[in-house]
């Protein structure tokens, strides 16, 4: 490695062989784009010397950071296009309010039966299609009445000695409380108590797709403040997200500059936690034996980019009745709020096809072509809505499996 | 993580390597921050998907940083991606390959092997790795990992007894371990 190296993402180690450009699924269905070698270190070249020269087609990447794995110079490809397109590009309103899921979602969950009636309504649809550009076949995950964290007050985590911080993100307060109180369920029988951060805000990711820089910051650093505290409490923080936990550990630092050193090697997923205290022999879980679910583990881009699914995959493998096919890895195609705009919806589309294929062969592979039994499992909430719109196949986080096979 | 073999670098060397070690039915890691490429082959992941597909777990996009050793044997291996989870075997195959693939790295004086520290056979000194004639063979091409009669790394000139090179990481004199050789010292432990 060349000792003096200041560039930002690394972008002088660039040799030009393209294999970022190679893996990149953007790259194989829309002509637009120009690829991650293009957009990233080939295109920030230009752009230092002269902002206008920054490409309004770097919209199209999705972030899934495949460039990045299959990089043999350590390249940050990805990072170097997030960072451009929050440097240079803007946003409209439609992208401001996909990407505020926070405030949207708080709006929206004291209402959550009617507007989850109404989103749902085709003239609504269309109205949004056209005047928002929203796309018409996507429908927003519902709205849960009651948020995770309402839920989560009112449990007594008092019998414990030991605990963790869990930082449950957009999807599990204002949709899926569920996805929580599962977790919740796993970490107390593994002997932990679960505590709230003080304040956690939205991670951001959105808001960064959608050029929203200075609130992602702001936001980041409200977080980092608060497991700051947990940590000097002796609290790892848990999460359910791989989005999520990919954004708060990597992206901050990379990407928006937040100094996160000290929090980053207690911030991890649920499964990776759990693997780790079980192999040491600090917990211990049962499983039932007559959980029998036959699981497609997709592996979703930020999953592949931490590194970890073996640790998901080892935790699976413990349930003794299920039954478990590895798909190779690939995008949905979905990419959080980008497959949700009306433009991109026929991309988003085009990328998914080989994974709903995929799916469709783990489940002839596994025996389930009618079997109610089978589920795809994966820990981003947005290739869920992707899989479950596309395929019909139902998708579960590992954490609602792992819970569900408890004794 | 615990596996059998642990093989670090998933290029052609270090792919022909896990096939070996899955005919033999061992429990394999493939550590992959290599991309394998072919001829008429837009699908780059190809190889390290087949490793995939019979059985191995490949770490794709991940890389090796350091070791533990003990006694003259390799102990584990971290990873960036998982630098907190130790990775163990019994077996441990080297085919991070050469320059390009950072397998070797060099300063100005000085080429070296990062992740284990193994013995490099080359010249010190840059000016002493090119031919100004650039037709004529390039010193550098020949320099690689030193290994002992049977195919073992050396590290501070010691044969590490469960650590073989494989592939362009090797010395242009360096001896490859033939791999009835590496099964028998294996089934031996």
């Amino acid at each position: 490695m060349q000792e003096n190296n200041i560039s930002a993402g690394n972008l002088e180690q660039c040799l030009k062989c393209n294999l970022c450009t190679l893996v990149c699924p953007m790259m194989a269905v829309n002509a637009h784009y120009p690829g991650p070698k293009k957009a990233g270190p080939d295109g920030e070249r230009y752009r230092l010397k002269d902002p206008q020269y920054y490409d309004y087609a770097l919209k199209y990447c999705l972030n899934c950071k495949r460039c990045e794995v299959a990089c043999p110079s350590g390249v940050m490809v990805g990072d170097i296009i997030q960072a451009a397109r929050l440097r240079y590009a803007g946003h409209n309103l439609r992208d401001w309010a996909l990407a505020n899921t926070d405030l949207v979602g708080s709006l929206a969950s004291p209402f959550a039966p009617v507007v989850n009636g109404v989103l749902g309504l085709k003239p609504v649809k269309s109205l949004m299609h056209a005047f928002m550009g929203v796309d018409s076949h996507r429908t927003f995950p519902s709205y849960s009445a009651r948020r995770f964290t309402s839920w989560m007050r009112r449990q007594d985590q008092g019998g414990f000695d030991k605990f963790v911080s869990f930082f449950h993100g957009c999807y599990v307060n204002y949709n899926y409380p569920q996805l929580g109180k599962d977790l919740v369920r796993l970490v107390n029988a593994a002997g932990y108590g679960v505590h709230l951060l003080e304040k956690e805000k939205c991670c951001g990711v959105a808001l960064m797709s959608n050029s929203m820089g200075a609130q992602a910051r702001r936001q980041g650093e409200i977080n980092l403040a608060s497991m700051r505290k947990a940590i000097a409490a002796g609290e790892d923080i848990l999460t359910v997200s791989s989005t999520c936990t990919f954004t708060m550990r990597d992206e901050y630092p990379h990407v928006l500059a937040l100094e996160n050193a000290e929090v980053r090697p207690h911030l991890m997923l649920l499964s990776k936690w759990l693997y780790q205290k079980m192999e040491s022999g600090e917990v211990s879980l049962r499983f039932r034996r007559d959980l029998h679910l036959k699981i497609a583990y997709h592996t979703s881009c930020h999953m592949q980019k931490l590194g970890w699914r073996n640790f998901t995959l080892e935790l699976l493998r413990k349930i003794p009745g299920v039954e478990l096919v590895e798909m190779d890895q690939q995008c949905c195609g979905i990419a959080g709020t980008f497959g949700f705009k009306k433009e991109n919806y026929a991309y988003s589309q085009a990328i998914g096809g080989r994974l709903f294929d995929e799916i469709g062969a783990a489940r002839v592979a596994l025996g389930a072509q009618s079997d109610p039994g089978f589920v795809v499992c994966t820990e981003c909430e947005t290739c869920k809505w992707q899989i479950e719109m596309s395929t019909g196949v139902p998708v579960m986080n590992p954490v609602s499996i792992l819970a569900m096979a408890l004794e | 993580m615990r596996f059998d073999a642990i093989v670090i670098g998933g290029g052609q060397a270090g792919c022909e390597a896990t096939a070996r070690l899955l005919d033999a039915s061992l429990k394999v890691c493939l550590i992959s921050a290599g991309l394998t490429m072919e001829d008429e082959n837009t699908d780059p992941w190809r190889e390290n998907r087949a490793m995939a597909q019979r059985g191995a777990t490949v770490l794709r996009g991940d890389r090796a940083v350091s070791a533990v050793l003990e006694a003259g044997k390799v102990l584990s291996v971290r990873t960036v991606n998982l630098d907190d989870e130790p990775l163990e075997a019994a077996l441990f195959i080297l085919a991070t390959g050469k320059y390009f693939s950072r397998g070797l790295l060099s300063d100005m004086e000085h080429i070296y092997e990062p992740v284990f520290g193994a013995d490099v056979d080359y010249i010190p000194g840059r000016s002493h790795w090119y031919d100004q004639d650039f037709s004529a063979p390039q010193p550098f091409l020949s320099f690689g990992v030193k290994t002992d009669e049977r195919g073992r790394v050396l590290i501070g000139g010691k044969s590490i007894g469960n650590l073989y090179a494989t592939g362009d990481i090797l010395a242009r004199d360096a001896a490859e371990a033939d791999w009835a050789q590496i099964m028998n010292d294996y089934a031996g432990k």
